[in-house]
């Protein structure tokens, strides 16, 4: 069990490969994932129709990405908790394996924010008023980085509650909000300036802040998950 | 002699709105009796961990 | 309770008690708070000044020793005091046709309080641009020193509530304080995994947290009556909100874990993220971003009170004493901690 950066980087495309091809065997928890944001992303369009304000369209956006992600990252650390994972783990270097993990989750958001953004279009359409003021660049640049910082937020506060026996599933969820609420402040206002078209002499820092507090996050993250993983 | 300084300290010939109205005194009255109330508690809760370690300090036989 | 300690316990106590006297009995220095009526055109006019905090008047200054000067641009326009009350001040002035800028700022020269500010108290209607008459400009009078005692400075909004800066911001100061405490043990527990770390660190976050809800608590008080709402979305505000959200979480993740052998490793990590991420919030965030809380570019405190010395006098012992009481009920934790886990372990 190699120690130098190589090993750990090899150890991490490893990790990030068999997750993502237990992923695609097991078809079915991507799938229910990607089924529970549409169906979301449905009930919002019910209860707004087409006739959305910027910042409500915003509000459902954000509120049905943060509980896709809490699902879809939810999951990561559940195959950990068999015995014979136990075993692998002290195997493994662990910042190979938090970096596997984080890779793989971070695809699995990337996914998952093209496939709610794409639904919220679809269904629920462009903001009133609003089609030719919003910049749909920005828009998904904003979703992307929401994305982002709030995967690498969720999968430290997932790995910590898998640790805990007798936790229940909803504790990384306690614990993740408000790690999250600094970022989705952030977000949410860059995604609805981006829908109401603020200039972006308004907007500018908001990308660098979001994108400096997630690195500062995932760093932290990283340098203490051996700690927790410690078994 | 602390009487007369209590009465110094609030009938200064400087009174503004929140003097005139007398509210100062209650605000202060009161802050000072939960401050009182803190003060016994805490002083209370210290005196009895003290005679939990001195009992746990030295055992009984 | 040895001497010692009885010494620094009492004091603080002591301390807070002549905060508490002292911070509400003295009085406010003078402050022009409202201009009536608000706009005015052109002709003579009658205007009027309310005031807080200490009257204008002294005993034995007469009418004579005041006098009021309105700004307009760069010129000065003359007033006629008519009268000058304990709280109010009135003159009368002749509005011109024209003037530099129809906004009107008002300066107050007073024997004993020194000069008293009020910006934009009138605004012009109608007015045309264009220099002042000569007849009604005014030349600056003598500004003379302030002599007012021991009082609090006067600041437009805040007025009374400033007496609010020996509650709310040493409340934070003792936070701070505190959950540095926790941080150093979190980070000597993940080092040396010794228990005694894991006791200091849930004592310090438990005190902590208190301290953060009565801070909370105050700023929103203070809030309201500054600012009109009881919670602004601010990046000061939501990084505290967030900070004490973050150690409920703390506190939750504990409670979750109960009796598990790893409690304090897993805490202690969490404790390290969380005090990062409240450094991050309150101390670094702030310091770029435009707020409505008091103290950016700069110091996230309370600069721009300009503390005067009157001021300091009450408020470095309520930082002095609200941190020391914050101690000594990190202590008592602490050592509620420790005997709890002697009577588990034996």
């Amino acid at each position: 069990m190699g120690t130098g950066f190589p090993s750990i980087m090899k150890t991490a495309i490893a990790v990030a490969n068999m997750e993502w091809r237990l992923e695609w065997r097991q078809g079915h928890q991507l799938a229910s994932v990607g089924l529970f944001a549409v169906a979301s992303v449905y009930v919002a369009f019910q209860a707004a129709d087409r006739e959305t304000a910027a910042g409500a369209w915003t509000a459902m956006l954000w509120l049905v990405y943060l509980f896709s992600g809490f699902t879809a990252v939810g999951r990561l650390f559940d195959r950990e908790r068999s015995a014979t994972r136990q075993y692998l783990q002290w195997a493994i270097h662990p910042m190979g394996l938090i970096l596997g993990k984080l890779t793989h989750a971070i695809l699995t958001t990337t996914a998952l924010t093209a496939l709610v953004l794409a639904a919220f279009v679809l269904f629920l359409g462009w903001p009133s008023g609003l089609e030719t003021a919003s910049k749909p660049g920005l828009l998904i640049l904003s979703a992307w980085l929401g994305g982002f910082s709030m995967t690498t937020t969720l999968v430290f506060v997932t790995a910590m509650a898998s640790q805990i026996q007798s936790g229940n599933g909803a504790l990384g969820a306690v614990l993740g909000l408000p790690l999250l609420l600094p970022q989705l402040i952030l977000v949410t206002r860059l995604t609805r300036g981006a829908l109401d078209g603020t200039p972006w002499g308004m907007l500018g820092e908001l990308p660098l802040f979001l994108a400096a507090l997630s690195a500062g996050t995932s760093v932290i993250a990283c340098i203490l998950f051996p700690y927790i993983w410690r078994a | 002699m602390k009487m007369s300084l209590l009465l110094h300290l609030f009938s200064s010939s400087m009174e503004g709105f929140f003097f005139g109205s007398g509210k100062a005194h209650v605000v202060t009255g009161v802050a000072l009796v939960i401050l009182a109330g803190l003060a016994l508690s805490l002083w209370r809760m210290d005196r009895r961990l003290s005679k939990m370690e001195d009992d746990l300090n030295a055992p009984q036989s | 309770m040895n001497h010692w300690n009885r010494l620094w316990k009492f004091g603080s106590l002591l301390l807070l008690a002549y905060v508490i006297l002292r911070g509400f009995s003295t009085p406010l220095q003078p402050g022009l708070v409202e201009a009536e009526p608000n706009s005015l055109s052109a002709g003579t006019q009658d205007i009027s000044f309310v005031a807080v905090g200490q009257p204008f008047l002294r005993p034995g200054e007469g009418m004579e020793a005041f006098e009021l000067i309105l700004k307009s641009g760069t010129a000065l326009l003359k007033t006629e005091l008519t009268s000058v009350e304990a709280h109010r001040v009135s003159a009368t002035i002749e509005v011109p046709t024209t003037l530099p800028s129809p906004a009107l700022d008002a300066y107050l020269f007073t024997p004993s309080a020194g000069t008293l500010f009020l910006g934009n108290a009138f605004f012009v209607e109608d007015a045309e641009k264009g220099p002042l008459p000569s007849h009604l400009t005014a030349s600056i009078p003598q500004e003379s020193e302030p002599h007012l005692g021991f009082s609090f400075p006067y600041q437009p909004n805040i007025m009374e509530s400033i007496r609010n800066l020996l509650w709310h911001v040493p409340m934070w100061f003792a936070m701070f304080f505190v959950m540095g405490i926790g941080f150093v043990a979190s980070l000597a527990q993940l080092r040396t995994g010794n228990v005694n770390w894991d006791h200091r660190a849930e004592a310090a976050v438990r005190t902590g947290l208190v301290f953060g809800i009565l801070g909370l608590i105050t700023g929103s008080l203070w809030a309201r009556w500054t600012w009109g709402a009881w919670w602004v979305s601010d990046p000061q505000l939501n990084g505290a909100l967030v900070t004490v959200l973050l150690y409920s979480g703390y506190m939750i993740l504990r409670a979750a874990m109960g009796d598990d052998d790893r409690v304090g490793r897993l805490s202690a990590v969490y404790n390290v993220f969380a005090f990062v991420m409240l450094v991050i919030l309150l101390m670094v965030l702030p310091r770029y971003t435009e707020s409505l809380h008091p103290g950016k570019d700069g110091n996230p405190g309370f600069n721009s009170y300009d503390l005067d010395n009157s001021l300091r006098a009450v408020f470095y012992p309520a930082v002095i004493g609200w941190g020391a009481l914050c101690y000594w009920i990190y202590t008592l934790r602490l050592r509620m901690n420790r005997i709890e886990y002697r009577l588990l372990t034996q």
